[in-house]
C-alpha cells in the first residue's frame, strides 16, 4: 500500500516535471537570478544593493557611474561650475519623458534634490549626499545647485540621488510611500513586483539615451545561492549576480555558461579590526565609551608582527577559494585611481614577526607558548569577535588562530550577534579584535573618514586610531578641487595608515557572476568592475538568433 | 544491612528489567545504534583520521572531493575531512541532546510531580501554565530568543532545555495522579509519612520508568532542534555540529557541485542518533509499560481440525446447538499453550435455558466466545466441534459464519456500557443488526421494529435517539438484549448479563430473559458465577472449573445430588437460594492460573475431599446416566 | 450539562493565553540584548541624528512602560508618564487596531508583509497536512488492522524513520533530486506567469509546490500513522468491536461504521497541537525551497534582525495555534457525544 502511494506521488511529480519545464523562455525576456530582493522601492529608505540595482534601471540620475569608475553626464547636456566651486548649473536635455508619458523637467530634478535634502529620515541619501547642499532651484530648463562648501566630488554626491517624478511624489507621504508602481524615466519600467519573489521590468523603448534591445528583464529571488547556480546550469536563468565561491570551479566547466570574476560594482573590503584606542581618546561614558582593549594592541610592533604572521593568500584560498585580491587599506583596488597601488604589503614571514615581538620585549616568560606583555602582567591573549551571520568569518578566525599561534599569540574566539557586536564596537571600544567589513562608495572620502580622530566618538571609527597628521590631510582632500592634487593626498593618507598598521586588510572580495552564452550576447565583461545587472549590460544585450 | 537491602532491590529490579528488555528487538537495536554513536563520540580523537577543523594543509583543489580511501566521507567546502568532522560532530549533538533534555526533564519532572501530588489549586495553576507553554510554538520562540542572545552552545542548550519540558510535565503529572491514589501510598500517608518521604520512596520509583521513556524522546527532540537551529544559522559558529555542517554545505555550493556527500552524511548522523533514540524509547515503553498489542479484528487462529463433518448424532428438531469435546488453548510465543477449555460438551435444545457456572477465570467466557469463533487472536480451538443445526461452526468459512452470527446466535455481553458503541445512538446500533442480516426488511419499517424491540425490553421509544452514556446501567443491559433479539435468533448467549447491576435490576433482567424465552421460544446459554440465579430459571447446568467440566446435569440433579466437591462447595455457599445476592467467596483459595495448571485434578488444591490420586491424575468425565456427568475420582470410586 | 458556560470558560482561557503571548512577545524583545534602532541599519557611519530619527520613527524614544525607560540595560524612569504614551501601551493599542508596527528592513507595515506571506504558508501547510493526514490515517488503519504482522512492523519502523528525519535535511535531499529532474528550485510561481491562462498558472504553482509539499507530507505522515495506529488499536480492543463482530459485520463494515470515527477523535486534538510543530517544519522547508511564506519571512527577518517582523510573525503564529487548539477542543466536544464539556 505504502509503495503504491509513494509511486503515485512520484508519478505525479514526473508528470509535472514533464509538462513543460520552465515555461519556455520567451526569446527576449532576460531571467536574472539573485539571492536578494529590494528592501523597499522608496529610494530614500532603501539600503540593500538589490534596491539600488533596480533604481539604476528604472530611474535616471544626473550622472552615470561607469564600470571604469568614471562618471558621465546623463540627464543634463552640459554643466557649468562657478569659479568658487559653489554653484553648479545643469542644462537639462529636452524631450525626456516619464514612464507615464509626462515630460521630465528641471522642476522634477530640483524637487527630487530638495526632497532628499529636507528629509532627515532618509538615512543614506540625506546623510551622505546632501550635507553640502545649500539650495536647489529650477530655472527654465536649468537646475542650479548651490553648495555650502566647494567639494571635489560632486559627481559621486549626485550619482545615487535618483530623479523622482514630482507629480507623483509631491502628493505622497515621503516616508510611508512604498512606491510599488515606481514611475521613473530610466531604460526599464516596473511591470510587476512581488517582494522576495521577483521584480519584472519591461523595456522603455523610448528611453532618451539607451533604449534596451530586450523586451523584459525578470529578477528572481533565490533564498539560497546554490539553487541559483543550479538554475543557470539548467537554463532556468540567463544570468546570476552571485554564487558561492565553491561553485565557481564547477560552473566554469558547465556548458554554455561563462563565469566572470572581477572587482564588484560597490567594492567590498574585509577587515581585521584592532582596538587601539588610547585612554585619552576614549569616548566619554556619555558618548558610550568603555574602552577595554588589550594594551598590547596599541603597540604598532604587535600589530606589525601580526601583519607579518598573516598569510593573506592562504586566507583568500581557504575563505574565498582564491576569489579575492590581497588587501592593503580600507581603500579597495576597485576604486581605481584612488587606490594607492604603490604601497608594498608586509611580507608573510613568521620568523620576522617573532623577531619583532622578541625585540619589543614580548616574551613567553612562563613557558605556556603564549607571550606576555613586557612587564609580564598579561599574556597576549586577545578576544576575537565576528558577526554571527557571517559564513566566512568562522573559517577566517580559525586560520588566524593558527597563524598567530605561531608567534605566541592566542585568541578567545566568539561569534557575536551583529547588533551586539555593533554596540561592543563603536564607540564603546569594548573588544580586542574584530572581523568585519565595509562596502565602499565610489568616492574614497567615506572610507577615509573612518580613520579620522573625529570619527572616534561618533561610532564611525572602529579602531580608535588617532593621528593629527592624517586628520589634516583628510580635511585637505575634502576641499581640494584639483583631481591630481586630491589623488596625491588620498594616496599619502593610505600610506600613513598602512605604515601605522591600523588594520590588517586580508582581502578585497571579488564579484563572481555568470551568464549563459546561448541566450543573449553583448554582456559587458571587459571592464575594471563586473556588474552584469547594471544598465550597461542590460540595455546592450540582445537575444541570440 | 539496612542500606544494602534497597540496593539489592534495585539490582534485582534492574536485572529483571534487563531480562525483559533484552528480548525486545526494537529496543535493543535502538540501544546498539545509540551506543555505537556514543562510543564514537567518546573516542573521537582516536577514530577521526584528521584533527577536527584544521585548515592548515588546505589546497584549493581539496574542496568537495568525493569519498575516497583517504577521505571516507569526502571533503567539505573548506577541504576538511567530512568523516573527521562527522565523528566530532557527534559530540556536539549528544552534548546538546543530553544536557538540554536534562534541563527539560528536571523542570517537567518537578512541575509534574508537584502538580500531581499537591493537586487542587496548585495543580490547576501549574497545568494551566503548562498548557499555555505547550501551545506556544517552540521553534519560532527558540529562533527569536537565540537571535536576540549570543548563539553559543550553552545558550542553545538552555533555550532548548527551557522550552522542552511541557510534555514531560503532563506525562509525569498524570502518572503521579495515578500512583497517588494507590493503596500503599494511602497507607503510607495514613501511617503519617511526610510528603517528602512519600514522594521519594513511593511515588518517584513508579514515576521513574515513565520519566526515562520521556527523557529518551526529549533527547531526540533536542537533537533535532539543535540541528534545525544550526541549519538556520543560529548555531554556535565555533563548534561544528552536524546541523552546522549542513548549513555550510548548503550555503556554500555543495548542491550545485553535486557534492551529495557533504549534504548526506551529517544528516545521516542526525537520523541515526534520533532513530536510535526513538527505537530505544519505543522499546523501553513496551517493556516498562506493556500493552497487549491485540484487538478484536486480528485474525483468530484457525481451528486445528479442518475437516468438515456432518453431525453424527441425529439432530432432532429440538436440538439446536451441540458442543462436543471442545478444547481451546491460548497460544503465547515462547510459552507452552494455556489450556483454557478442555473437553467440554453440552447440548442445547430449543426453548431451553442452560446455565454455565463457575468462578471468574474458569473458562466460561472463552467457551462462550469460541462458539461463534470470537476468541482473541491467541485463542485456538484445538479439538472438538460445535454443531449448530447440524453445521460445524468450528470449520465453516468466515462468510458462512457471519451469516449465523447474530442472525441465529446472538450475544448479550457483560458490561453493556462498553459493549455498545459510545458514539452511535442505541437505536442506530439496533437497526444496524437488522439491516445487516435482513436486507429485505423494508427500510421504512426499521424504526418501527426498533421501537418494538425497545418496547419489548421496556424502554420508551424516544430513548432510541440517545447515546449509551445517557442510559442507566439497567437500561443499557436491556437495550443490549433488545439488540440481541433484533434478528429473531434461535440462540442467545447471555454472558453474565447481570453482574455490576443492583439487585432490583438484576431481577428485572432475569425475569425479562425468562419471559422472552417463553414468549419467543429462544434457547439461552446463561453464563454466570452466581449459582442462585441458575436455580431460578435454568433447565440444565454446566459447572466449569479451571477450564474443564466439573459437573453437567439437569438443574434439579445439580441441586439435589451434586457429585463433584466443587459443585457441593458452591451450593454450600448458598444455603438459602432466596438470597441470590450472596457472592461466591466462601471457597478458600482461587481457581488455578491457566498457565500453571496442577498436574492432577484442577480442583485438588482447594478440594476438601482431596486424596493422593487427585494430585497425580486428572479425572475423566464420568457419565452417571440420565445426562449427568461429573469429573471426579470420587465418582469413579462410588460407581 | 452547562455547555455554554464551559464554552465561555474555554474561550476565556484562550484569550488569556493570547494575552500572555502578547506580553511575552513584547517584553522578550525588550529584555534581551540588542538595540532595536541599531538593528535595522547596522552601519556605524549613520549619524547620531539619523539614529535618533529612526528611534522616533519606530517609537523607541518613548519609555518602555511606566517607571522604566528601558529594560536592557535596566534604566529606571519616571512613573508619572502617561501610560498611554509608553511603548507597551502603544504596542497593545496598535495590536487591537490590527497594526503590528513597521518593518525596519522594508519600511512597510508588518501586517501587510505577513498577510502576503500567510496565505502561501497556509497553502503549503494545508496541502502538506491534508496529504500527511490522509496517508497517515490510511497507513495507520492498515497497521492497526494487520497488527503484529509484517505490514504493521514495516509501517511502524517506516514511521519512526521518517519521524527521525530532520525536516530541512529531507528538504535538501529532495531539492537535490528535484534540481536534477527539471523541477523549479525556488519560489511559488514562475515570474511572469501571471499573464498565462489560469490553468497554466495553477500547474505552475503545483510544480513549485510539489517538493515542499512532498517534504512536508513525508515528515509528518509517520507521526500520524503512529497516532492513528495506536488510537485504532485502542478502539479495536474495545468491547463494542467484539459486539460488532458478533453481529456478523464484515471487517470493512466494522472499521468503517464502528472504529474509524472513534479512532479519529484523538487525532483532532493531535492535529491542532501539531500545528505548532508544523510551523517549525514550515520554517525549515520554506528556507530550503525559498517558499515565500511566513517561515521564510522569519528566516529573512532573522538575518536582518528585523524585529518588528519577527515579533509580528511570532505573535501571528502563536495566536493561530492557540485558536486552532480552541477550535479543536470545540470540534472534539461536538464530535464526541460522551464529552460533557466540563
Amino acid at each position: 500500500m505504502k509503495h503504491k502511494v509513494l509511486y503515485v506521488l512520484v508519478l505525479a511529480s514526473l508528470i509535472l516535471a514533464a509538462c513543460g519545464g520552465a515555461p519556455a523562455n520567451a526569446p527576449s525576456v532576460v531571467h536574472v537570478g539573485w539571492a536578494g530582493s529590494p528592501d523597499t522601492l522608496n529610494p530614500g529608505l532603501a539600503i540593500l544593493t538589490e534596491a539600488y540595482t533596480i533604481f539604476e534601471l528604472v530611474y535616471d540620475s544626473m550622472y552615470d557611474l561607469n564600470l571604469d569608475g568614471s562618471f558621465s553626464l546623463s540627464l543634463a547636456e552640459s554643466v557649468e561650475r562657478s569659479e568658487d566651486g559653489l554653484v553648479y548649473t545643469y542644462k537639462i536635455k529636452d524631450g525626456i519623458k516619464w514612464h507615464d508619458g509626462k515630460p521630465l523637467t528641471a522642476e522634477d530634478i530640483a524637487f527630487s534634490y530638495n526632497l532628499y535634502k529636507d528629509t532627515p529620515e532618509y538615512p543614506y541619501l540625506n546623510g551622505y549626499y546632501t550635507p553640502y547642499f545649500s539650495s536647489v532651484e529650477a530655472v527654465g530648463n536649468e537646475v542650479i545647485l548651490t553648495l555650502t562648501e566647494a567639494i571635489p566630488n560632486i559627481e559621486s554626491q549626485l550619482v545615487f540621488l535618483y530623479i523622482l517624478p514630482k507629480h507623483i511624489w509631491e502628493n505622497e507621504n515621503k516616508i510611508e510611500f512604498e512606491n510599488t508602481a515606481m514611475i521613473g524615466s530610466g531604460p526599464f519600467k516596473m511591470a510587476e513586483y512581488v517582494q522576495n519573489e521577483f521584480v519584472r521590468l519591461a523595456a522603455n523603448k523610448e528611453h532618451f539615451a539607451t533604449p534596451p534591445k530586450v523586451a523584459e528583464v525578470i529578477f528572481q529571488t533565490f533564498e539560497n545561492q546554490d539553487a541559483l547556480v543550479q538554475a543557470i546550469k539548467t537554463g532556468q536563468m540567463d544570468m546570476i549576480t552571485e554564487m558561492p565561491s565553491t561553485a565557481v570551479a564547477s560552473l566554469k566547466t558547465a556548458e554554455n555558461v561563462e563565469v566572470v570574476v572581477g572587482a564588484p560594482f560597490a567594492p567590498g573590503v574585509s577587515d581585521i579590526i584592532f582596538n587601539q584606542t588610547e585612554e585619552e581618546n576614549c569616548p566619554t561614558p556619555e558618548e558610550g565609551g568603555i574602552c577595554t582593549g588589550h594594551p598590547a594592541l596599541r603597540d604598532r610592533n604587535v600589530r606589525l608582527a601580526m601583519s607579518h604572521a598573516t598569510d593573506k593568500q592562504k586566507l583568500i584560498d581557504v575563505v574565498l577559494l582564491g576569489l579575492g585580491a590581497p588587501g592593503l587599506t580600507l581603500i579597495p583596488n576597485g576604486l581605481g585611481v584612488w587606490y594607492n597601488n604603490s604601497l608594498k604589503d608586509y611580507e608573510f614571514d613568521v620568523a620576522k614577526a617573532n623577531q619583532i615581538l622578541d625585540d619589543a620585549g614580548y616574551l613567553d616568560t612562563d613557558g605556556d607558548k603564549i607571550r606576555e606583555l613586557p612587564d609580564g602582567s598579561r599574556p597576549l591573549t586577545f578576544r576575537l569577535n565576528w558577526p554571527s551571520d557571517s559564513i566566512t568569518a568562522p573559517r577566517m578566525a580559525e586560520l588566524l588562530s593558527e597563524m598567530w599561534g605561531a608567534i605566541g599569540i592566542s585568541l578567545e574566539m566568539q561569534a557575536v550577534d551583529p547588533d551586539a557586536l555593533t554596540s561592543q564596537c563603536c564607540p564603546a571600544f569594548d573588544f580586542d579584535i574584530m572581523l568585519w567589513g565595509w562596502a565602499s562608495d565610489p568616492d574614497p572620502s567615506a572610507l577615509l573618514y573612518v580613520y579620522t580622530s573625529e570619527a572616534v566618538p561618533t561610532g564611525s571609527s572602529e579602531t580608535g586610531y588617532s593621528n593629527p597628521a592624517y586628520d589634516d590631510l583628510y580635511a585637505k582632500q575634502q576641499t581640494e578641487l584639483d583631481f591630481e592634487a586630491r589623488k596625491a593626498i588620498v594616496w599619502e593618507m593610505q600610506k600613513i595608515v598602512h605604515d601605522d598598521v591600523v588594520y590588517i586588510i586580508p582581502y578585497y572580495e571579488q564579484a563572481t557572476q555568470a551568464y549563459r552564452t546561448d541566450r543573449f550576447t553583448g554582456w559587458i565583461v571587459n571592464q575594471a568592475k563586473v556588474e552584469l545587472s547594471d544598465t550597461s549590460s542590460l540595455v546592450f544585450i540582445e537575444p541570440i538568433k | 544491612m539496612n542500606s544494602s537491602e534497597p540496593k539489592q532491590q534495585w539490582l534485582i529490579r534492574l536485572q529483571s528489567f534487563w531480562q525483559t528488555f533484552s528480548k525486545n528487538r526494537i529496543g535493543l537495536v535502538g540501544l546498539a545504534m545509540l551506543a555505537l554513536l556514543i562510543l564514537m563520540a567518546i573516542f573521537a580523537p582516536l577514530i577521526a583520521p584528521y584533527t577536527s577543523s584544521s585548515s592548515a594543509e588546505f589546497q584549493v583543489g581539496d574542496i568537495y572531493n568525493p569519498p575516497s580511501a583517504s577521505h571516507w566521507f569526502g571533503t567539505d567546502d573548506a577541504g576538511q575531512d567530512i568523516f573527521s568532522n562527522f565523528v566530532f560532530g557527534a559530540r556536539i549533538s549528544l552534548i546538546v541532546g543530553f544536557f538540554a533534555a536534562f534541563i527539560s526533564i528536571i523542570i517537567g519532572g518537578v512541575l509534574g510531580l508537584v502538580a500531581g501530588f499537591l493537586g487542587g489549586r496548585w495543580e490547576n495553576l501549574l497545568m494551566r501554565f503548562t498548557d499555555t507553554m505547550l501551545v506556544i510554538p517552540d521553534l519560532p520562540l527558540m529562533v527569536v530568543i537565540i537571535a536576540l542572545t549570543k548563539p553559543s552552545l550553552l545558550n542553545i542548550i538552555f533555550v532548548i532545555g527551557l522550552l522542552g519540558w511541557t510534555t514531560t510535565a503532563r506525562v509525569v503529572r498524570s502518572q503521579t495522579l495515578a500512583v497517588k491514589s494507590r493503596k500503599f501510598v494511602l497507607r503510607a500517608r495514613a501511617v503519617g509519612a511526610g510528603n517528602a518521604h512519600i514522594i521519594s520512596r513511593h511515588i518517584l520509583p513508579l514515576v521513574m520508568p515513565i520519566l526515562v521513556v520521556q527523557a529518551v524522546l526529549v533527547v531526540s527532540l533536542a537533537i533535532l532542534n539543535e540541528s534545525a537551529l544550526s541549519f538556520l544559522g543560529l548555531g554556535d559558529p565555533t563548534v561544528l555540529s552536524w546541523g552546522q555542517m549542513l548549513n555550510y554545505a548548503f550555503g556554500r555550493g555543495a548542491m550545485s557541485i553535486g557534492a551529495w556527500w557533504a549534504l548526506f552524511f551529517p544528516g545521516f548522523g542526525i537520523v541515526w542518533v534520533v532513530l536510535g533514540l526513538t527505537l530505544l524509547g519505543q522499546g523501553l515503553e513496551q517493556v516498562l509499560n506493556p500493552r497487549l498489542d491485540t484487538h478484536h479484528l486480528m485474525p483468530g487462529r484457525p481451528t486445528v481440525r479442518k475437516d468438515r463433518v456432518e453431525a453424527q448424532t441425529k439432530f432432532t428438531k429440538e436440538t439446536v446447538l451441540e458442543v462436543q469435546n471442545l478444547s481451546i488453548n491460548y497460544i503465547n510465543e515462547g510459552k507452552p499453550p494455556a489450556r483454557a477449555v478442555e473437553n467440554v460438551s453440552f447440548t442445547l435444545n430449543a426453548g431451553e435455558l442452560i446455565g454455565l457456572v463457575g468462578e471468574s477465570g474458569c473458562g466460561k467466557t472463552t467457551l462462550m466466545l469460541s462458539l461463534l469463533r470470537l476468541l482473541p487472536s491467541a485463542g485456538q480451538i484445538v479439538d472438538g466441534r460445535v454443531f449448530f443445526n447440524g453445521e460445524d461452526l468450528t470449520t465453516i468459512s468466515d462468510e458462512e459464519l457471519n451469516k449465523i452470527r447474530w442472525k441465529e446466535i446472538s450475544i448479550v455481553f457483560q458490561g453493556a456500557m462498553n459493549a455498545l458503541n459510545p458514539v452511535r445512538t442505541v437505536g442506530d446500533q439496533i437497526a444496524e443488526a437488522i439491516t445487516r442480516h435482513m436486507p429485505d426488511f423494508p427500510k421504512d419499517k426499521i424504526q418501527a421494529r426498533v421501537i418494538e424491540l425497545l418496547d419489548l425490553v421496556g424502554i420508551a421509544a424516544d430513548h432510541r435517539e440517545h447515546f449509551p452514556h445517557q442510559y442507566s446501567g439497567g437500561m443499557r443491559q436491556r437495550a443490549m438484549i433488545a439488540m440481541a433479539l433484533a434478528c429473531n435468533p434461535q440462540v442467545i448467549i447471555a454472558d453474565e448479563p447481570t453482574t455490576a447491576l443492583d439487585v432490583m435490576i438484576q431481577a428485572q433482567i432475569l425475569e425479562l430473559l425468562d419471559s422472552l424465552r417463553k414468549k419467543l421460544g429462544l434457547a439461552i446459554i446463561f453464563v454466570t458465577h452466581d449459582l442462585g440465579v441458575v436455580a431460578e430459571i435454568c433447565d440444565k447446568v454446566l459447572v466449569m472449573y479451571g477450564g474443564v467440566t466439573a459437573e453437567y446435569a439437569e438443574v434439579d440433579t445439580i441441586y439435589n445430588e451434586p457429585r463433584h466437591p466443587y459443585t457441593q462447595e458452591l451450593i454450600k455457599a448458598f444455603p438459602d437460594l432466596t438470597k441470590p445476592k450472596k457472592k461466591l467467596t466462601s471457597i478458600p483459595g482461587y481457581p488455578p492460573r491457566l498457565d500453571n495448571l496442577p498436574v492432577g485434578c484442577r480442583f485438588a488444591p482447594r478440594c476438601p475431599a482431596v486424596f493422593a490420586r487427585c494430585h497425580t491424575e486428572q479425572p475423566i468425565l464420568h457419565n452417571l446416566g440420565n445426562s449427568h456427568i461429573a469429573s471426579c475420582h470420587l465418582v469413579e470410586a462410588s460407581k | 450539562m452547562n455547555r455554554t458556560r464551559a464554552l465561555l470558560k474555554k474561550i476565556a482561557w484562550s484569550a488569556f493565553t493570547v494575552l500572555f503571548v502578547i506580553i511575552l512577545n513584547f517584553f522578550l524583545f525588550r529584555i534581551l540584548p540588542g538595540d532595536p534602532a541599531r538593528a535595522g541599519i547596522r552601519d556605524p557611519r549613520l549619524k547620531k541624528e539619523a539614529v535618533e530619527m529612526l528611534r522616533v520613527r519606530f517609537g523607541l524614544d518613548k519609555p518602555v512602560i511606566n517607571c522604566f525607560e528601558s529594560l536592557n540595560p535596566i534604566k529606571v524612569g519616571s512613573c508619572a508618564v502617561n501610560p498611554l504614551d509608553t511603548q507597551f501601551f502603544i504596542y497593545t493599542r496598535n495590536l487591537f487596531q490590527g497594526e503590528l508596527g513597521i518593518s525596519y528592513h522594508t519600511n512597510r507595515p508588518v501586517a501587510d508583509i505577513l498577510a502576503e506571506r500567510l496565505w502561501n504558508t497556509v497553502l503549503l501547510i494545508g496541502a502538506g497536512q491534508i496529504l500527511s493526514i490522509i496517508i497517515g490515517v490510511v497507513f495507520g488503519i492498515f497497521a492497526a488492522w494487520k497488527a503484529r504482522t509484517s505490514v504493521d512492523y514495516s509501517a511502524v519502523i517506516a514511521s519512526l524513520l521518517v519521524w527521525s528525519l530532520p525536516t530541512f535535511w529531507l528538504a535538501i535531499l529532495l531539492l537535490f533530486w528535484g534540481s536534477n529532474n527539471g523541477l523549479p528550485l525556488a519560489g511559488k510561481s514562475t515570474p511572469g506567469s501571471s499573464s498565462l491562462p489560469l490553468i497554466q498558472q495553477w500547474v505552475d504553482i503545483a510544480r513549485h509546490m510539489l517538493l515542499p509539499t512532498l517534504t512536508y507530507t513525508i515528515v509528518y505522515m509517520g507521526e500520524y500513522t503512529l497516532i492513528m495506529r495506536s488510537s485504532l488499536m485502542d478502539v479495536l480492543s474495545e468491547d463494542y468491536i467484539l459486539t460488532a463482530k458478533a453481529k456478523g459485520l464484515s471487517t470493512f463494515q466494522i472499521l468503517k461504521d464502528h472504529a474509524l470515527k472513534n479512532a479519529m477523535l484523538p487525532l483532532v486534538t493531535v492535529i491542532a497541537i501539531n500545528l505548532g510543530f508544523t510551523v517549525a517544519g514550515a520554517i525549515q522547508i520554506e528556507a530550503v525551497f525559498s517558499w515565500p511564506g511566513l517561515g521564510g519571512a522569519i528566516v529573512e527577518a532573522l538575518g536582518r534582525r528585523d524585529f518588528p517582523v519577527l515579533q509580528g510573525a511570532f505573535l501571528l503564529i502563536a495566536v493561530t495555534v492557540i485558536f486552532a487548539n480552541l477550535l479543536a477542543d470545540l470540534t472534539y466536544s461536538y464530535l464526541d457525544p460522551r464529552v460533557k464539556v466540563d
